[in-house]
């Protein structure tokens, strides 16, 4: 054990002042369990997302964004990969204890992974406003997060989302300067995808949320959502497009869009498992991983190389 | 399997970062799924990846000792002082 603490308190003082957690630090259980927790649920986000983008590579029109979705496919496998390292390091579960939960179904991923992307369209706005909301609550917890390992690693994990998220943009661009029925394609996807890709920072924090108090998330979850709808909002209507939100304002005062009330039900009901499409991505995820296990057979026998 | 940890160099410049980690079940497996985990867009342009069973580190109270050895540095603070006496005395 490289560090320990006395005290609750002596341990949270030093994360107030700054101080780093390293996996061999011993560290209290309730803090390895939130943090495990955290990088588990992202763990699980990345494996599933990588899952869907891999499902349209076949469909992406054009060679040089079919290549960049394979190569997106492959970031977002490895950050799961990353992830799920960082995660088992913590020794609350292996990594084959965390994929057994996830394929049976008993663990949580982002809400937007439980509905299905129909038309290119909706992976459009996937790729543009989803990738975006992650990114933006992926830095806001690099800035400042006291879990060394899991910071190190979001460093690399947030340099490919910044790919991805351009990569998104110039999809979007080139739908918005296509022809009618492609923006309209999009306006559908958009009218689909808005408040799902809104929802992904989740109900305004609690007061006393612990990911807050130990610093391993640094900003309220009202507070990244709103620099999200800050940003989207007036692009998307600079794009002509049209916000699905019957009451979104604008104050001319404090220049500041507002989405009017959020229905959270959608939310609650997808995070008990019960999205629309929960049950046939995890079928599907865990037949993958039956139909890969000769791949991790053969790169698990030591004679090869 | 075991578990590597992965070091890259940038560039020519710098040290070698610890960058984090992976299973692999030979040295070999290692170099190449650290490669296609840590390098795919030319993080670096050396890389070791090392056993953590193979990695010798130091206990805490082994470490400890050099804090109590303020004789091995100095804060220029006296010399500073004497300095500033110095300057005055001539002017």
């Amino acid at each position: 054990m490289a560090r320990s603490w006395a005290t609750m308190e002596d341990f949270e003082a030093f994360l107030d002042d700054g101080g780093l957690v390293e996996v061999d630090d011993d560290m209290p259980d309730p803090y390895r369990q939130a943090v495990f927790a955290f990088i588990e649920m992202h763990a699980n986000s990345e494996l599933m997302g990588g899952l869907t983008e891999r499902d349209w590579i076949p469909k992406t029109p054009g060679l040089r964004h079919k290549m960049a979705v394979l190569a997106k496919t492959q970031d977002e496998i490895g950050h799961g990969h990353l992830l799920y390292m960082v995660a088992a390091d913590l020794g609350v579960k292996t990594r084959a204890q965390m994929l057994g939960d996830l394929f049976a179904g008993r663990s949580r991923f982002h809400n937007v992974f439980h509905y299905r992307a129909v038309t290119w369209g909706d992976q459009v706005a996937i790729a543009f406003l989803v990738d975006a909301a992650a990114l933006i609550s992926q830095q806001a917890v690099f800035k400042n997060c006291s879990y060394g390992p899991y910071k190190r690693i979001l460093r690399r994990i947030i340099a490919e989302e910044g790919f991805h998220m351009r990569l998104g943009e110039d999809r979007m661009m080139r739908i918005a300067e296509g022809t009618g029925p492609q923006r309209q394609l999009f306006q559908e996807s958009l009218d689909r995808w808005f408040w799902p890709a809104l929802q992904l920072f989740g109900p305004d924090s609690k007061p006393d949320d612990v990911l807050l108090r130990w610093h391993i998330k640094s900003e309220r979850n009202e507070v990244l959502r709103d620099r999200w709808i800050q940003k989207f909002v007036p692009m998307l209507q600079g794009y002509g497009f049209t916000i699905p939100a019957p009451e979104l304002r604008y104050d001319a005062e404090t220049r500041r869009w507002d989405v009017g009330p959020i229905d959270w039900e959608p939310l609650k009901r997808t995070l008990a498992q019960g999205g629309p499409d929960s049950a046939r991505r995890i079928r599907e995820a865990a037949d993958n991983w039956s139909r890969t296990a000769w791949v991790r057979a053969a790169m698990s026998n030591g004679t090869a190389a | 399997m075991h578990v590597y940890e992965v070091f890259v160099k940038k560039d020519g410049r710098d040290e070698f970062r610890h960058v984090g980690a992976l299973e692999a079940a030979n040295d070999d497996l290692a170099l190449v799924l650290a490669r296609e985990a840590y390098l795919r867009r030319a993080e670096g342009d050396r890389m070791w990846v090392v056993r953590r069973d193979h990695v010798v580190a130091a206990a805490d109270d082994f470490v400890d000792p050099n804090a109590d050895k303020p004789h091995r540095h100095h804060d220029g603070a006296a010399v500073a002082a004497r300095r500033k006496a110095a300057r005055q005395s001539q002017g």
